[in-house]
C-alpha cells in the first residue's frame, strides 16, 4: 500500500526538522499513540493503539528507526509495528522544502499491512491510512504552532531548544 | 410385489433430527473440565521464524498450557503422505508435508506456531497477544511462473526448488494431429482460488479416558478411520484404544478429508498430556487461512480439429498452485489432467503440468477436485474451435462425443486412482437433446432478439461432462436384525448431509423387504465400524452402498436358512415379505424377523457348527475402477454490459449418474452442487496480494451467493447402469460444480456476442467482467448490433 502527499508546515525547515526528531512530539502526531521512547539514534519504540474496520482497537507496538538523514531536508523512517491481529512494515521517505517562511513536507510510505487485519479489514486500509496521515499532520502542524508560539514568549522547551 | 425402495421418493430421514435440533456436531461435545485451545498463527507469507517467547501468555491466569514446536518433543513430526502419487512414467513428486507447529519457517499466513490451552476460549484468545512471534521476513513466492524461476526464494530449502511435481501424459501422436489439423485454436486460461466455504468449520474435541486406556476423539473430518488409524500410531495407542466419532458434520467438501490438519494431531495429544478433555473449534477467521483451499492453475492448451469440427488432438501444459505444502499428492492436478478429455473421443493427447509450491495455504481438494479445471479448458477451446468453424456450439459436442460402441473406452492414461482412465458407459447424446429442449435452445436466438429489442442482452451455453467417480480402494457395511425386527447398518464413511442415511436404509430396506423406518444408519464412529477409506470422490453411495447392499443380501440369505429350519421347509420355499418370512402360499405360517433373530441367537442348545448367531453380516465392496458420471449443463444469463452483473436466468442440468437411489438426494446434491458452482464462476475469489496475504478473509469480502442469485435448478435424470457395481450406481456429489464455469462463461460471451469479449478465466466478477468489456474489440458505444 502506498501513503503519499505533501503538507505545508508554516514554520522554518530547520525547527520542522529538529520536531519531527522528537519522540514527544511524534507520540502526539500519531492517532493512537500511547507511548514513544527515543532508544538510539534515529530509533525510537513504544505502543500506539488502532483498530481498522471490523478489526477492534488494540495495541501494536512499534519500533521506529530513522536513516538516510540529510538535515534539514530528508530522511528515510523504517516503521515496524505487531500485535495480535498482524503486523505493518514499511519505509516512507521524507523530504523537506524550503518555502519562504514555511516548510514543504514531501512523504511517500510504501507499507505492507500483514495477517488478520490485512484479511479482514482490506476495503478500509486505504482509508484508514489516509485519514491516519491527515489527522498525525494536522495534530503536529498544531503542535509546531503551539511550540512555536511558546518559544516566541520565550518559554522553556521552545523549538530547536 | 415385494417393496421398492431404491429410485424412490424417499424423504431424507436423518432431516428431523437436523431440523428438530437434535443432531450432534463436534462443538456440541461439552464434557466435564473441558479446556479450550486457540492457535498463534503466522502473520507472514514466508518468513524465517527466529524464536517463539510465550512466557507471558504462560503467566495468564487461566492459561493452562501453551506449547510451540519445541515443546513437542518427538511429537513434532510433518504429516503423513496421504495419496502417493500414481506411478506414472517419469513422475516427480517432491513431498513436503504440514508440521503441527512452524519451527524455523513460516511457509503461510495462518499457519499455527503455538498452540493455547485455557480453561475458555475467551481466555485462550486474549493470550494469543501474549506470544511473541519474533519473525524475519523473506521474499514470498505467490506467483507460478515466478516459483519456478532459478532465482526465486525456496520455500522447501531441503527440496531446493519449488517444484512440486512434474507429469507427462500422452496418448496417440499429437504432432501428427497438428500437422494435419485444419484448424489449430490455442489459448491460455487461468482458473484461480476460492474457498469450500462449508458452513460448519472445522472442530475437533478429545477426551482421554485413562482407566479404560482410551482416546475418544470428536472430529468433523470425512474419513474417521483413517484418521483413527493415523493418530493411534502418532499417539503410540493400539488402533483398538482409540475411537473418532464424525457426527454430522455441517459440509466437507473434500478440505475435511483425512488431512491430519495441525489442530487435529495437537488436540488428542493435549487432552493425554493435560488429563483432560480439550477442545477446538475453527472460527471464520481461522477457516479462510487454515482450511485447505481450491487451487489456481494456468493452462497452455491447443485444440487440433478437422474442417467438420472433429478432434484430432489435445495438448495441454499447465501450472498448478499446490500451496505451502503437499499432503495430497497428485490427485487434484491429475483430475484436470484426465476429465479435460471430457465425453469426446480425442484420438491424441499430450499433457503435461507442473504442481509447484507457493506462500499460500495449502490445496488439496474442494468438491470438483480439479476436474472443473480440466473442463473448463476443453468446453472452452470447443467453443472457440466452433466459432472458427462456423458451427453451433451444440453441434461440436455432438459429432466429438464417444458413442455406445465406443465403452469401456480407455483413454490411455492414468487416473486418481492408480488405474487406466478407461470409462465404464455413458451415453451423452440423448443428454444433451434433452438439455437443449429444457433450456430451449431451438427457439433461443429469437427470445435473444427480442430481449434485446427490450434492452436487455441475454447469452445462452451449453456444456459437457464427465465426472470419474465411485473409485476403490473400498467401503464395508455390517447390517444386522435385532430382535426388536428393527434393521441397523453401520458403515464406516462420514456423512457431510449427503443423505447417507435415508439412501443406505433404502438400500437395505429393499433388499430385506422391510420398511425403510424400520432401518437404522450409522456412519462415522469407528467403534460401529472399523474398516473403510471415508467420503470422497463422489464415491460413498456407489462404493459403502454397494458394501450395504452385499452385507443385505448377506443377511437375507441368513434370514431364508433360519426360517427354512424353523418353518420346516426348503428355504427356496421361504419368501420374504413385509419383515416376515413365510412358507410361500401360506402367508398364516410365516414368522416376523424379530423373532428370527431371536432363534438365531439362542441361549440353549447349540448353534449349528459352520454357522453365526444373529441374523448379522458384513461385507466389503471394492470395484477395480470407478464408474463415470456424466452430464450436460445448459444456462441462459443475462448480462447488463454497464454495470457487468450477469444474473442466471435459467440453469438446466441432465445428469447422469447411473441408476439413482433417490432423486430426492441426487436433485439436492445437483442443486448444491450448482450454487457451488455460481459461487465459483461469478462471486467467489480469494484474493491474495502479491506479498501472500490473503485480502477478503471474511464473508463481508469475499461473496458467496445467496438464494437470490442461484436460480432453481431444472433437472432431468438419465440413467446408464454402470457396470461396475450390482446396483449400478455412479457418484454425483461433485456433478453440478465442475461444468459451471464453462457453461457460465460460453453464455456471457454469447450474451456480449457483438463485442467480441473473450473469456478465459474463471472466477469471473462484475469487476472482472466490467475490465474485460472495456478491453472488448468492439466498445459497447459502438456495436450497432440490434
Amino acid at each position: 500500500m502506498i501513503v503519499d502527499g505533501e503538507h505545508t508546515f508554516s514554520a522554518p525547515r530547520e525547527t520542522v526538522w529538529t520536531l519531527l526528531q522528537d519522540p514527544e512530539v511524534l507520540v502526539k502526531a500519531m492517532p493512537g499513540a500511547k507511548r514513544l521512547v527515543a532508544t538510539g539514534d534515529g530509533a525510537y519504540e513504544g505502543v500506539i493503539r488502532i483498530g481498522v474496520g471490523p478489526v477492534t482497537a488494540a495495541e501494536w507496538s512499534l519500533q521506529v528507526l530513522l536513516s538516510d538523514r540529510v538535515p534539514p531536508e530528508s530522511y528515510t523512517m523504517q516503521v515496524d509495528s505487531k500485535g495480535a491481529l498482524g503486523f505493518t512494515r514499511g519505509n516512507a521517505k521524507v523530504e523537506l522544502l524550503d518555502e519562504t517562511g514555511a516548510t514543504r513536507m514531501r512523504y511517500r510510505a510504501d507499507l505492507q499491512v500483514g495477517g488478520k487485519v490485512a484479511g479482514v479489514g482490506q476495503r478500509l486500509l486505504d482509508q484508514v491510512a489516509k485519514m491516519m496521515t491527515k489527522q498525525g499532520l494536522e495534530a503536529l502542524s498544531r503542535e509546531m504552532e503551539h511550540r512555536l508560539a511558546r518559544g516566541a514568549a520565550g518559554e522553556p522547551g521552545a523549538a530547536g531548544a | 410385489m415385494s417393496r421398492r425402495y431404491v429410485g424412490e421418493w424417499v424423504p431424507r430421514n436423518e432431516d428431523s433430527r437436523l431440523l428438530t435440533g437434535h443432531a450432534v456436531f463436534v462443538d456440541d461435545v461439552r464434557l466435564e473440565g473441558m479446556l479450550h485451545v486457540a492457535f498463534v498463527r503466522s502473520d507472514h507469507a514466508h518468513a524465517v521464524l527466529r524464536g517463539v517467547d510465550a512466557s507471558a501468555a504462560r503467566a495468564r491466569p487461566g492459561v493452562v498450557a501453551v506449547y510451540t514446536a519445541e515443546d513437542l518433543g518427538d511429537y513434532w513430526r510433518p504429516g503423513p503422505l496421504l495419496v502417493p502419487p500414481p506411478p506414472i512414467e517419469g513422475v516427480v513428486f517432491n513431498l513436503a508435508t504440514q508440521v503441527p507447529l512452524a519451527k524455523d519457517r513460516l511457509r503461510h499466513v495462518g499457519e499455527p506456531v503455538a498452540m493455547i490451552v485455557a480453561e475458555s476460549r475467551y481466555i485462550a484468545e486474549d493470550a494469543l497477544a501474549d506470544v511473541v512471534v519474533d519473525a524475519e521476513p523473506l521474499e514470498p513466492v505467490t506467483d507460478l511462473e515466478r516459483a519456478l524461476d532459478p532465482d526465486a526464494p525456496v520455500i522447501h530449502p531441503q527440496l531446493g526448488t519449488n517444484l512440486a511435481a512434474h507429469v507427462v501424459q500422452r496418448h496417440g501422436d499429437y504432432e501428427a494431429a497438428r500437422a494435419r489439423a485444419d484448424v489449430v485454436i490455442s489459448r491460455r486460461f487461468h482458473y484461480d482460488r476460492g474457498a469450500s466455504a462449508a458452513i460448519e468449520n472445522r472442530a475437533v474435541a478429545a477426551r482421554w479416558d485413562g482407566q479404560a486406556g482410551e482416546l475418544t476423539i470428536w472430529d468433523t473430518t470425512q474419513a474417521p478411520i483413517p484418521i483413527r488409524n493415523g493418530l493411534a500410531g502418532m499417539l503410540g495407542l493400539m488402533q483398538s484404544q482409540v475411537r473418532v466419532v464424525a457426527p454430522f458434520v455441517g459440509g466437507g467438501f473434500g478440505p475435511k478429508i483425512m488431512m491430519f490438519y495441525p489442530e487435529e494431531v495437537l488436540v488428542p495429544w493435549a487432552a493425554i498430556r493435560l488429563g483432560r478433555p480439550v477442545k477446538w473449534t475453527e472460527d471464520r477467521q481461522e477457516n479462510f487461512f487454515a482450511t485447505t483451499q481450491e487451487r489456481s492453475q494456468v493452462h497452455d492448451a491447443e485444440i487440433a480439429l478437422s474442417r467438420d469440427g472433429r478432434i484430432l488432438g489435445v495438448r495441454d501444459s499447465f501450472l498448478h498452485d499446490t500451496g505451502a505444502y503437499d499432503p495430497y499428492g497428485l490427485t487434484v492436478p491429475i483430475n484436470s489432467q484426465c476429465t479435460l478429455l471430457g465425453p469426446y473421443d480425442v484420438p491424441a493427447y499430450d499433457a503435461e503440468f507442473r504442481a509447484v509450491f507457493t506462500n499460500r495455504t495449502t490445496v488439496t481438494p474442494v468438491r470438483g477436485a480439479g476436474r472443473q479445471h480440466g473442463v473448463f479448458v476443453m468446453e472452452r477451446l470447443l467453443d472457440f474451435a466452433a466459432r472458427e468453424l462456423g458451427m453451433d456450439a451444440a453441434e461440436i459436442r455432438r459429432v466429438n462425443y464417444l458413442v455406445q460402441d465406443d465403452f469401456p473406452h480407455d483413454h490411455k492414461i492414468l487416473f486418481q486412482d492408480f488405474q487406466p482412465l478407461v470409462y465404464d458407459s455413458g451415453n451423452y447424446r440423448p443428454a444433451l437433446e434433452k438439455a437443449l429442449e429444457l433450456i430451449g435452445w431451438e427457439g433461443f436466438p429469437e427470445e435473444k432478439r427480442r430481449a434485446r429489442e427490450e434492452g436487455r442482452r441475454l447469452g445462452v451455453g451449453v456444456v459437457s461432462y464427465v465426472e470419474g467417480t465411485g473409485i476403490g480402494p473400498y467401503e464395508g457395511a455390517r447390517v444386522t436384525i435385532e430382535p426388536s425386527g428393527r434393521v441397523r447398518v453401520a458403515t464406516g464413511l462420514g456423512t457431510q448431509g449427503q443423505g447417507h442415511y435415508t439412501a443406505f436404509a433404502q438400500i437395505v430396506a429393499e433388499a430385506l423387504d422391510v420398511d425403510v423406518a424400520r432401518v437404522a444408519v450409522v456412519t462415522g464412529d469407528t467403534r460401529e465400524f472399523n474398516w473403510g477409506t471415508g467420503t470422497f470422490a463422489s464415491r460413498g453411495a456407489v462404493v459403502a452402498g454397494s458394501a450395504c447392499h452385499a452385507a443385505a443380501q448377506a443377511v437375507r440369505a441368513k434370514v431364508l436358512g433360519v426360517a427354512a429350519r424353523v418353518l420346516g421347509v426348503p428355504e427356496s420355499e421361504v419368501e420374504l415379505r413385509d419383515g416376515r418370512a413365510a412358507v410361500r402360499g401360506q402367508p398364516e405360517r410365516s414368522l416376523p424377523y424379530g423373532e428370527l433373530a431371536l432363534m438365531a441367537n439362542p441361549l440353549r442348545g447349540g448353534v449349528t457348527p459352520g454357522t453365526e448367531p444373529g441374523l448379522e453380516a458384513t461385507a466389503y465392496f471394492g470395484p477395480d475402477r470407478g464408474s463415470t458420471a456424466s452430464g450436460v449443463h445448459a444456462v441462459v444469463v443475462e448480462v447488463d454490459p454497464e454495470t457487468a452483473m450477469a444474473r442466471f436466468v435459467r440453469y438446466v442440468v441432465v445428469h447422469d449418474c447411473g441408476k439413482l437411489i433417490n432423486p430426492v438426494l441426487v436433485e439436492g446434491q445437483v442443486q448444491g452442487g450448482v450454487a457451488h458452482g455460481i459461487g465459483n464462476a461469478f462471486f467467489e475469489k480469494l484474493h491474495y496480494d502479491e506479498s501472500g496475504q490473503l485480502q477478503n478473509a471474511s464473508f463481508a469480502d469475499y461473496l458467496l451467493p445467496t438464494a437470490l442469485d442461484v436460480p432453481e435448478v431444472i433437472m432431468a435424470h438419465r440413467e446408464t447402469p454402470a457396470p461396475m457395481n450390482p446396483l449400478g450406481l455412479k457418484g454425483v456429489g461433485e456433478a453440478g460444480c465442475i461444468p459451471t464455469g464453462a457453461a457460465f462463461a460460453q453464455a456471457v460471451e454469447d450474451a456480449l456476442s457483438d463485442l467480441g469479449v473473450e473469456i478465459r478465466e474463471i472466477p469471473l466478477s462484475p469487476n472482472r467482467l466490467f475490465e474485460l468489456l472495456r478491453e472488448a474489440p468492439v466498445p459497447l458505444n459502438a456495436s450497432t448490433a440490434p
